[in-house]
């Protein structure tokens, strides 16, 4: 069977598109599959470095507009009607599920978010996504093609495909000059996300709702940043703007897989533990035994996590100082 | 000039944090895709929808500010378990506030809930804007908005942030996009997906709200109303969930022992923590 991952540069980090999809095609696929890169991108001077990112042997490349979802569901519509490929892959994040989901409206099509896993057979998909906010894993069977599925944001790890020149280019075509306009005006790309470094993070610690206050989680804030750790919280905490949203941990913000990560004051549900689960230790601080962080954590001290964390900080300073 | 017309679409969901280990076992554990059994816990206001709520309420206050009217409605692909919310949602000022009977478990449907809301905007009440939660559980699928947008021959913005009222009345949209913050001016109508705003707590109306629009009734809506044969759809349904599985997260869960919270850290570091940080 034939499939197509789609890189879409006009609309987000190519390279990270192409390290996820990758991963995913590696490990996280199977059945008797061949497949192609389909790279949307808007400037002439990234074309070579695109089709050395791509995640496939065979890559056709569409020349397209920046930033007009619309216009790559367009040209994604006309690829599906004129060739027989019944199955498509989307980086995880919002531009991947924009595409799928509108891709499988006009084309009939199923459409599944956020795969783990996909196994493909001859009438039929069987995939694996999380659902429940992450408490439990839901099994799903698509059955009209074309299948159009986004892969978990969890394929994504911060690292970026290598460059490989074994490529072949089926075709280069030019669709930049399309009919229609956007209907966004003034577009305006202001800040990178400052978050980039909680998904990257090699220790972190992460504030929860037991932090008490404002105060208390800026204390955790000022141990972890004499520690040398990045700090996130959750999404209680930003709910309560104790910190700002692009510090959250968890399945509506970031996803880190640190070697080590201290949880401070945290309960430990589902939604916030997707975020750290990857980690290589979990520390936990927390007053109850009987909250979930502490059997989800590899060791836990059952204490004010405020009270813990600082003390920690000065021991970690003072050794280091004595190094 | 004419108001601005909002439509904001919410999801009533369970507290998935107030359930029983028991019961997300006795789901993993079924023959099939029974679902988890929520009846008995408490219902919130899945909180991407709460913030689009309440960013609808502060666009309102906004343009009220200068002396511009908006016209708000709010509308919710639910049962009665919604009509609390729609109360407090007519007490805050919303004009019209209704919900859809979803005569079916819908939670794993998201293309006959956005059939409902595209027909909602098509056969009950139009709107410049409609704003939605970028996802809700607990399907999680995050589908809704743009299959919403594509029935209605809309654009969609999704994890947006921030929605400003300029001076010249047109709107100004932070999104927090795949590689960064992009502030757009959409062309109207538009659906937005609200995602990790700043704006995350609906207000509280006052007793004086809550008294003073007692009357305003609660619309309720059938599928066939909207020409949704949701049977029908659910039939038709090309992702059909089968199985639930857990997920197993323990560790070894050590506790880590000492009498003061110097001791307890001290202990933490020398036996657990010295030897990983010295790696970093």
């Amino acid at each position: 069977m034939r499939f197509a991952a789609i890189l879409d540069e006009t609309m987000g980090n190519a390279a990270q598109q192409a390290h996820a999809l990758g991963r995913f095609l590696r490990e996280g696929l199977s059945g008797d599959l061949a497949g192609e890169t389909l790279v949307f991108y808007h400037d002439d001077r990234d074309k070579t470095r695109l089709v050395e990112l791509a995640p496939t042997r065979a890559v056709r490349l569409i020349k397209t507009t920046a930033r007009r979802p619309g216009r790559a569901v367009e040209l994604l519509t006309a690829f599906v009607h004129g060739e027989a490929v019944p199955l498509f892959f989307f980086a995880g994040g919002s531009t991947g599920m924009e595409l799928a989901t509108r891709l499988a409206f006009r084309t009939g099509g199923a459409f599944l978010t956020e795969a783990l896993s996909v196994a493909v057979e001859p009438d039929r998909l069987l995939c694996r996504r999380n659902v429940y906010s992450a408490h439990l894993v839901g099994h799903f069977e698509l059955s009209a093609p074309p299948w159009c599925v986004t892969i978990d944001p969890s394929w994504k790890d911060g690292r970026e495909p290598t460059a490989s020149r074994e490529h072949d280019v089926l075709s280069d075509t030019d669709e930049s000059g399309g009919p229609g306009t956007s209907p966004f005006e003034d577009l305006e790309l202001v800040d990178p996300p400052s978050a980039g470094d909680l998904a990257e993070s090699r220790f972190l610690v992460v504030a929860g709702r037991g932090a008490g206050n404002r105060e208390g989680v800026e204390r955790i804030a000022e141990a972890a940043r004499r520690m040398g750790a990045d700090f996130g919280v959750t999404r209680p905490v930003a709910m309560n703007a104790w910190a700002p949203m692009d510090r959250l941990v968890g399945i509506s913000g970031t996803r880190s897989a640190p070697e080590v990560c201290i949880v401070v004051g945290a309960s430990g549900a589902p939604a916030f533990s997707w975020g750290i689960e990857k980690a290589a230790f979990i520390a936990a601080i927390d007053p109850d035994e009987h909250a979930p962080i502490v059997m989800n954590a590899d060791a836990a001290v059952l204490d004010d996590g405020v009270a813990v964390v600082e003390e920690l900080a000065n021991i970690v300073t003072a050794e280091r100082a004595d190094d | 000039m004419s108001a601005l017309r909002i439509l904001v679409s919410f999801k009533v969901t369970p507290d998935f944090e107030a359930l029983r280990a028991a019961d997300w076992a006795a789901a993993a554990a079924g023959d099939g895709a029974d679902g988890v059994e929520t009846r008995y816990v408490r219902r919130v206001l899945n909180c991407f929808d709460e913030s689009a709520l309440e960013m609808a309420l502060r666009l309102s206050d906004a343009r009220a500010e200068r002396g511009v009217a908006t016209d708000l409605g709010a509308v919710s692909i639910g049962g009665r378990e919604a009509e609390p919310y729609l109360k407090t949602l007519l007490a805050l000022g919303y004009e019209r506030a209704a919900r859809v009977e979803p005569e079916a478990a819908l939670d794993f449907a998201p293309a006959v809930v956005a059939a409902l809301v595209a027909g909602y905007v098509r056969q009950v009440e139009s709107c410049d804007l409609l704003l939605v939660g970028c996802r809700s559980g607990p399907g999680d699928s995050g589908a809704v908005p743009f299959l919403v947008a594509e029935a209605l021959g809309w654009p969609c913005l999704t994890q947006v942030i921030e929605v400003e009222a300029r001076p010249d009345e047109r709107l100004r949209v932070a999104c927090m996009v795949d590689d960064g913050l992009l502030r757009v001016t959409p062309r109207l109508p538009c659906v937005l997906a609200v995602g990790n705003a700043v704006v995350s707590q609906l207000r509280v109306p006052t007793l004086t709200e809550r008294l003073a629009r007692k009357d305003k009734g609660i619309g309720v809506v059938a599928g066939a109303d909207l020409g949704v044969d949701i049977a029908g759809e659910l039939r038709r349904t090309t992702c059909v969930l089968t199985r639930l599985d857990g997920i197993e997260r323990a560790r070894d869960g050590v506790i880590v022992g000492g009498a003061t919270p110097h001791d307890k850290a001290r202990a933490l570091f020398d036996d657990h923590l010295r030897n990983r940080i010295e790696r970093l």
